[in-house]
């Protein structure tokens, strides 16, 4: 049987539509699921969730952030399911997604509809990234000069003055 | 096992078939001593005539303009309950839900929130384990929880204490939309209660994230973003937040080419003043481990 990773990267509701989708597009597949810690639980509900792994860290995926338990598995899909139509929003989740031995990486969008995507196209979305994290570090170091002037003095002024 | 008054609070705007199955269904729930406060944010589809005439049950509160969030205070001020449950208007507790609910806040005084396990009403049923009703499950320990960090709960099925929340503070008016229970969570993590996951604890919600493709939802999570950041994080932490943030809205402005974030970045910054005595830092062990994610207002656009 062949092996499939559902990476949870939207929430229960909609991974409960996903997984309908993906069972019925997947027939053959053993279904094992990443989730962060807090989602353990919740994710041993599902009657086809063959495995759960835990990603170990607070923040989102990220490709920085290795999930040492999956290293050495191989999957002949990984599935990276997204919380609107296009996926805008989840590069972070795509590079993700390349720390993993994957055949094929597929897109589950909010109506589950897929969208096969190669580590070609993620590669170029990473490069794309950078370009876009470039210009916005340049804005940001410019809003970010006075908003270090002016910020610290408005917080000061929406405090509330009232002792407990 | 006592059974107090529970008082399940819930607003709606031009839903009325939403809202009117919700309440059938809240009837079905298995727990004697329940009130059923329904806020109604000035409807203009008949909501609130329906309601009246078809669940005389319900206390129903007719406001004249949309007020957003603000309407579910209105809702929290008027419930009598030693509990409250929290709905959206197209979501609704399983039948065994209130009951789990009370039984875990009786066991553990420092409980202030049951957080619902939020399930989707259309396909939920059909992927769960058919064991997960069984009599039995709330007796085991079925909190979901991690050793790393915190979590906050889901507003389309949440349980609190009444005292704790009037305590604490309501829901924030001036977010109107998105980020309000994050902003609850800190305050009630704050004054020393636990929040906390149960797996047999479930709300149905009909999920649409359709619902949330317009200017709203980015609009208002990202300009909400920035205030939960002013609101409740010491002095540095806010800083570097805001930073963050600020890097955010550029990025997602130029892989989504919209201006949405800018503006709403805009807007927080412009109308800061509605903060004004609203800020209060909660502890560094709170600020850094609830866990926020922020770039969630950044995945509604397209």
């Amino acid at each position: 049987m062949k092996e499939l990773l559902i990476i949870r990267s939207v929430s229960f509701q909609q991974l409960d539509k996903n997984l309908v989708a993906i069972r019925e597009r997947f027939p053959e597949h053993r279904i094992s699921l990443l989730t962060h810690e807090h989602g353990l639980l919740l994710a041993r509900k599902y009657k086809d969730i063959a495995q759960i792994y835990v990603y170990p860290y607070k923040e989102s995926f990220s490709y920085r952030g290795k999930v040492k338990e999956l290293q050495d598995k191989e999957f002949a899909t990984v599935i990276i399911p997204v919380t609107n139509l296009s996926g805008a929003g989840f590069v972070n989740v795509y590079l993700f997604s390349l720390s993993l031995k994957a055949k094929k990486r597929f897109v589950c969008n909010v109506v589950s509809e897929f969208r096969e995507v190669s580590s070609t196209s993620i590669l170029l979305m990473g490069v794309r990234n950078q370009l876009f994290s470039l210009f916005s570090i340049l804005f940001t170091l410019v809003a970010g000069f006075f908003t270090l002037l002016i910020l610290p003095l408005k917080l000061l002024q929406i405090q509330n003055k009232e002792r407990k | 096992m006592s059974t107090p008054l529970v008082s399940i609070v819930t607003i709606c705007w031009n839903r009325k078939t939403d809202i009117c199955e919700s309440l059938r269904r809240i009837r079905e729930i298995d727990y004697p001593n329940l009130e059923v406060i329904v806020v109604d944010n000035a409807s203009e589809d008949g909501t609130p005539e329906t309601i009246a005439a078809e669940y005389p049950e319900v206390r129903l509160i007719k406001l004249f303009k949309n007020i957003g969030i603000e309407a579910y205070n209105i809702g929290f001020k008027n419930a009598r309950g030693e509990y409250i449950v929290i709905l959206d208007d197209d979501s609704f507790p399983h039948k065994d839900a209130v009951r789990r609910m009370v039984d875990k806040f009786i066991r553990d005084p420092k409980l202030g929130m049951v957080a619902f396990d939020v399930r989707n009403f259309y396909n939920y049923d059909e992927v769960k384990n058919e064991a997960d009703d069984e009599p039995g499950q709330a007796a085991q320990e079925t909190a979901a929880v991690a050793e790393e960090y915190l979590l906050a709960f889901n507003g389309a099925g949440a349980g609190v204490r009444r005292e704790l929340l009037e305590q604490v503070g309501f829901y924030p008016e001036e977010f109107f939309l998105y980020w309000n229970e994050q902003d609850t969570a800190f305050r009630i993590l704050n004054a020393g209660y636990k929040i906390k996951f149960f797996f047999d604890v479930v709300s149905y919600h009909k999920y649409s994230p359709q619902n949330r493709a317009s200017w709203r939802a980015p609009y208002y999570y990202t300009r909400n973003a920035f205030w939960l950041i002013w609101k409740n994080y010491p002095l540095d932490m806010a800083l570097k937040l805001t930073l963050k943030l600020i890097f955010s809205c550029f990025y997602y402005a130029m892989e989504q080419r919209t201006f949405i974030y800018l503006k709403a970045m805009g807007a927080a910054f412009f109308q800061i003043n509605r903060l004004k005595g609203k800020r209060r830092p909660v502890s560094r062990y709170i600020a850094k481990h609830l866990r926020i994610p922020f770039a969630v207002s950044f995945t509604f656009y397209r």
